[in-house]
């Protein structure tokens, strides 16, 4: 990977994430400068202006995102996700149009979930439909990520007897964002409920084709979302390791530096195995999606379950070695709590993953 | 001519790795005309293993339409698939 692609983030951010934090916002320009070179899908090809990264390097980038702002990361995931969905389902003419867009400072959200469609997608109720030359589609989205940011919204629904995803420019007739009001987490990541009034699109704004199976396609989209992630929980324990080290070698009680404590010790150690365990997920789960092997599926699922748990299990411990230090909205660990529970609902909650692990376990014959 | 995959492989051929592939994933033995998700035991997560390992297996891009569940329900369905990539890929 470019040694500058980091060090570009590092300096967009600066040290800005805790009052994005509090303010519930990125500045847009800043989101457009960073897509517009390509950061926030860095896995495109270069033939559609993007990084050319493997999924291995996108992974580490993201992490580095995630260790400075989760919601930044969050924005990183959709956009991602959206250049995936259409790089995969999309036909030639689709990825040039719009691969070329989103690594030209327009941004992407993904919508799959519904007020009554949440863990499970085969409830989605959103329709997709022919009228004339033209697609028709109505339905609610809720919590889409990035979507108050978002040129483009890559919508899955319900198409014949199937699914498919549609493109729909987010200032279409018919669109309406709600921002959602004081998020727990991720809190500048633009997250809005989306409805979609009898939007009209283009016929060519179809991603996939009739017949097509909705969990399928949700299963390419998510699998991608779900790497993305789990790659940002390992940004966050590594903030986490970072702060709490330095605060235990600064802050004194007793008369002795607090890592001295064994007991404070022992959370150092807690927190790095947690760093380090879901590193390793992650680099394994990251080698099957470069490699082509079938066994990334279950890997971005269990890398996103590992990661997910020890970020938000390393960000409590984290606060509790800073304790009155970093118990402040915006701080750095304070941010990582918040957002590290989080990471334990969306692209699968845990309990949803470990439906699927139990699946791979059993086979079908036990 | 060039020599081609689609002719080096035959269907008994093709249909042997995939159903190779099938017992190892699912510790069970199927037949090539069976329906893998009839019985709703085998997940979406399982199709897509599917797709990924037909392409990587049988060096083909399963692109749009083809990308659909009718192609991957039984194993002469999926080898049909290879042979037809396989031919475009000639063409
Ligand atoms: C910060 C954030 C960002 C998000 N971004 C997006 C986005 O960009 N795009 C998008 O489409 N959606 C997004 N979502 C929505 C997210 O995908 C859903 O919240 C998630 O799928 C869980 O659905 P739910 O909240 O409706 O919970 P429910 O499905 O109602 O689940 C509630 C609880 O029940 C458990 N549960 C449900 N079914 C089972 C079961 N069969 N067995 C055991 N336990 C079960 C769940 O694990 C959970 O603990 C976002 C959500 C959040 C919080």
């Amino acid at each position: 990977m470019r040694e500058d692609l980091p060090v570009i983030v590092t300096e967009a951010v600066g040290d800005a994430a805790g009052r994005w934090d509090l303010a519930g916002e990125i500045p847009l320009d800043l989101l457009r400068g960073l897509g517009g070179k390509g950061l926030l899908c860095p896995e495109i090809a270069t033939q559609f202006g993007g990084l050319g990264l493997t999924g291995r390097e996108c992974g580490e980038l993201t992490a580095h995102v995630g260790s400075l702002c989760s919601s930044l990361r969050s924005v990183m995931t959709s956009q991602g996700m959206g250049a995936w969905t259409i790089w995969r389902l999309g036909d030639r003419t689709q990825r040039e149009h719009y691969l070329r867009r989103l690594t030209a400072g327009e941004l992407a959200a993904v919508a799959f979930s519904e007020p009554d469609a949440g863990s499970d997608l085969s409830a989605m109720s959103t329709r997709i439909r022919e009228d004339g030359d033209t697609l028709v589609v109505d339905g609610v989205k809720t919590w889409i990520t990035a979507s108050v940011y978002a040129d483009l919204l890559v919508v899955f629904g319900r198409y014949g007897d199937g699914g498919a995803a549609v493109i729909v420019p987010a200032t279409s007739p018919g669109v309406r964002r709600d921002p959602a009001q004081s998020p727990m987490g991720c809190r500048a990541a633009g997250h809005a409920t989306v409805t979609l009034d009898a939007v009209r699109v283009p016929r060519t704004n179809l991603l996939g084709a009739a017949g097509q199976s909705l969990a399928m396609l949700t299963t390419i989209a998510l699998t991608c979302g779900r790497l993305s992630v789990a790659w940002g929980c390992v940004g966050i324990l590594r903030a986490c390791l970072a702060a709490a080290a330095a605060h235990a070698r600064d802050r004194r009680q007793f008369g002795v530096p607090i890592a001295r404590h064994q007991l404070v010790a022992r959370h150092l150690a807690e927190l790095y195995v947690a760093e380090r365990t879901a590193t390793l997920a992650c680099e394994r789960a990251s080698d099957c999606w470069d490699a082509g092997s079938p066994d990334q599926f279950t890997g971005a699922v269990l890398a996103k379950l590992v990661a997910s748990r020890a970020a938000a299990q390393g960000a409590a411990t984290a606060v509790q070695v800073l304790a009155s230090a970093g118990a402040q909205d915006g701080h750095v660990v304070a941010r990582a709590y918040r957002d590290a529970k989080l990471m334990e609902i969306i692209e699968g909650s845990n309990e949803v993953s470990q439906l699927i692990l139990a699946d791979r376990v059993m086979g079908v014959g036990g | 001519m060039p020599e081609s995959t689609s002719e080096q492989l035959t269907i008994a051929m093709i249909e042997q790795r995939l159903l190779d592939f099938l017992v190892e994933r699912t510790k069970i033995e199927w037949e090539v005309g069976q329906d893998l998700f009839e019985s709703g035991v085998l997940s979406s997560l399982f199709a897509m293993e599917l797709v990924v390992f037909v392409e990587k297996a049988f060096d083909v891009s399963i692109e749009r339409e083809d990308l659909a569940l009718a192609n991957f329900r039984t194993v002469r369905a999926m080898t049909d698939l290879v042979l037809r990539l396989g031919k475009a890929a000639d063409a």
